[in-house]
């Protein structure tokens, strides 16, 4: 009741500014993030290149979910990105509909990972990322998941919260490292808690973990590569871990709205998002790591980003489904165990 | 003052029908979904929302929290705002603006601030390294200590300005005489300051409390979840969880936690007044 009445005032305030604008256009659903880069490459060419307005919607997935189910039969959204685990989610809402990835025609370029993600075209790749370990190289080793609770960094380690899209994989990752892959994360949370008192935070926000880093006050922690580009510029020695168990990440997947008005604009801005053009300008900008295999970046770019099919195939994902079908036990477990 | 009643109620009907539409049914909405269940109107959401013992722990923490904050800063607030008064007005007026000058600082620049001063490296582990307390600083931040510290911080001034009206209302000459009857400066507190300030107190306490337990930066970057307060479970449950419903319950529990600490409050200053 209360998610319908939020979203329905939002859309009704969308609504009104739809109103006064272009008759072409096309309504998107985006995260907050680095948006004036977009418009400067993606947004703002597409609109002249098609004589339409892109009008962009942003917010965190969870606003932008609600949104989305509240007016799943008269959808104002076209076409939305979201995290892969998000996207199905929609999708078991019954907000989604398949993509005809006949009308793409930069779809073969793709990695073969990004191509169908979750069955169907419920959805495709356009970006992934890398979660490994950012640690101080002069202080400490790292080259397995279970180093983070080595004797030297004790209460100097950072973990990302459950809650983070950082956390499960972190903790799927731990798992292996201590002989345990169970999506069920368990045995890794049970791990955690048993280190909990060496544990300086368990953060929610992957800026927050910059500045502990900058002050010293932790020597390493689990974090996604889109936020490297900070250590690369601080005076402190820091290293990108590789461990032996791999990395772990994450995918953005790019949806299509059921009884989507401008279909036709969403498949174009689609497909121009998709192609080799601007993943290129957006890789360079270090705003999104490609998921088109044609993208060629220089060795300093390439550095700051998850970038090349070998690193892509070798990260360890955990599928959507089952980080849906999971998701309430690992906050319910995380809560009793480490939350107290 | 008006001719009629219709008139008074024309003239608030705006302010009224305002505060109806954009306060009063939200708010009732909000806390409507909490007694919503599957099959009607039900107060098992509140039962087992307490059977959770992480919700157990958290109220709990915040209720300390809130009432560790508020005693401390009454404390504190009654000698400075008592130290304050005693000054001339020049510097009384200075001395209030000392106290207000936080105020004007966003919450999310001071709350920052204390993770650099209780940091590892920061100004307090430096000093105590240096006086020898200890060889090893000391973790403060993520700890309750650092969210009370915070909170202090952050209300502190709420207390004192409250303090320092009741204060300038008190007869001046009202110590004097207790002193020169005889009383010690307990009694002279206890018996003279308390009771005729009992107002100042209700106002500061209700203000610190009722902030303590509905801050949000303070919780979240000094305390993070390891030292979860209700405020920071009621986004955690929105974000994380979608769950509207659990987040209407904590709302309505910090509403009843401030509502009650007015009233206790209020009584237990009335309750002086009878004795």
């Amino acid at each position: 009741m209360l998610k319908t009445l939020l979203a329905t005032s939002v859309a009704v305030i969308v609504g009104v500014g739809v109103a006064n604008a272009a008759d072409k256009k096309v309504v998107i659903s985006v995260y907050g993030f680095a948006q004036d880069e977009f418009k400067e490459i993606l947004y703002t060419p597409f609109e002249k290149m098609c004589g339409c307005e892109v009008v962009v919607e942003t917010g965190n997935s969870v606003e932008r979910l609600a949104k989305l189910e509240a007016r799943k039969d008269d959808p104002e959204i076209d076409m939305a990105v979201m995290s892969a685990h998000d996207a199905l989610a929609a999708s078991r809402m019954g907000i989604t509909q398949p993509i005809d990835v006949n009308r793409l025609t930069n779809f073969n370029k793709l990695y073969d990972i990004a191509k169908d993600p979750l069955g169907d075209y419920r959805g495709i790749g356009y970006t992934f990322y890398a979660t490994s370990i950012v640690y101080r190289s002069d202080k400490v080793k790292i080259e397995s998941w279970a180093d983070l609770f080595q004797d030297d960094l004790k209460g100097r380690v950072a973990f990302p919260n459950v809650t983070t899209n950082q956390g499960p994989p972190a903790l799927y990752m731990l798992g292996k490292a201590i002989g345990n892959d169970d999506y069920g994360l368990e045995a890794p949370i049970e791990e955690v808690a048993k280190h909990k008192d060496d544990i300086v935070t368990f953060y929610v926000r992957s800026s927050q973990v910059a500045q502990l880093m900058q002050q010293e006050e932790i020597l390493a922690a689990p974090l996604g590569r889109f936020s490297w580009g900070a250590y690369t510029k601080m005076d402190l020695p820091f290293a990108w871990a590789t461990p032996k168990e791999g990395q772990t990440g994450g995918m953005n997947v790019m949806i299509l709205t059921k009884g989507a008005k401008n279909e036709d604009l969403a498949y174009q801005l689609m497909d121009y998002w998709l192609s080799t053009e601007i993943q290129t300008k957006l890789a360079e900008a270090l705003v999104d790591s490609p998921a088109n295999s044609e993208v060629k970046v220089s060795d300093e770019i390439a550095a700051n980003l998850t970038y090349g099919e070998e690193t892509v195939k070798s990260l360890n994902l955990i599928p959507p489904a089952d980080i849906l079908d999971n998701r309430e036990g690992w906050l319910e477990k995380w809560n009793a165990d480490v939350g107290q | 003052m008006f001719q009629n009643r219709a008139e008074a109620l024309a003239l608030a009907l705006p302010a009224v029908l305002f505060a109806s539409l954009v306060f009063l049914l939200p708010v009732g909405i909000l806390l409507s979904e909490g007694f919503r269940g599957e099959t009607g109107w039900t107060l098992s959401a509140y039962t087992s929302f307490f059977d959770s013992a992480l919700n157990r722990t958290v109220f709990f923490r915040t209720l300390r929290l809130g009432a560790l904050v508020t005693s401390i800063s009454a404390v504190i607030g009654y000698a400075t705002a008592y130290a304050i008064v005693s000054l001339p007005p020049t510097a009384r007026g200075r001395m209030i603006g000392l106290v207000v000058l936080p105020l004007m600082i966003s919450p999310v620049a001071r709350t920052y601030a204390w993770i650099v001063i209780l940091g590892r490296t920061g100004i307090v582990n430096e000093a105590l390294v240096w006086i020898g307390l200890t060889d090893e600083p000391v973790r403060f931040l993520f700890s309750e200590t650092a969210v009370t510290i915070g909170l202090l911080q952050l209300f502190m001034p709420l207390m004192i300005i409250s303090l320092i009206s009741a204060l300038e209302n008190m007869p001046r000459d009202a110590v004097s005489a207790a002193r020169v009857l005889g009383a010690n400066w307990f009694q002279v507190f206890w018996k003279v300051i308390l009771p005729l300030t009992r107002e100042g107190l209700v106002i500061g306490g209700t203000l610190v409390f009722t902030g303590s337990l509905t801050a949000y930066i303070t919780p979240a970057v000094l305390g993070g979840s390891k030292v979860l307060m209700l405020e920071t479970l009621l986004y955690q449950r929105v974000t994380v969880a979608s769950d509207f419903a659990s987040a209407s319950i904590i709302a309505m529990i910090l509403m009843i936690m401030s509502f009650s600490a007015n009233m206790l409050l209020k009584r237990l200053a009335t309750a002086r007044r009878r004795r």
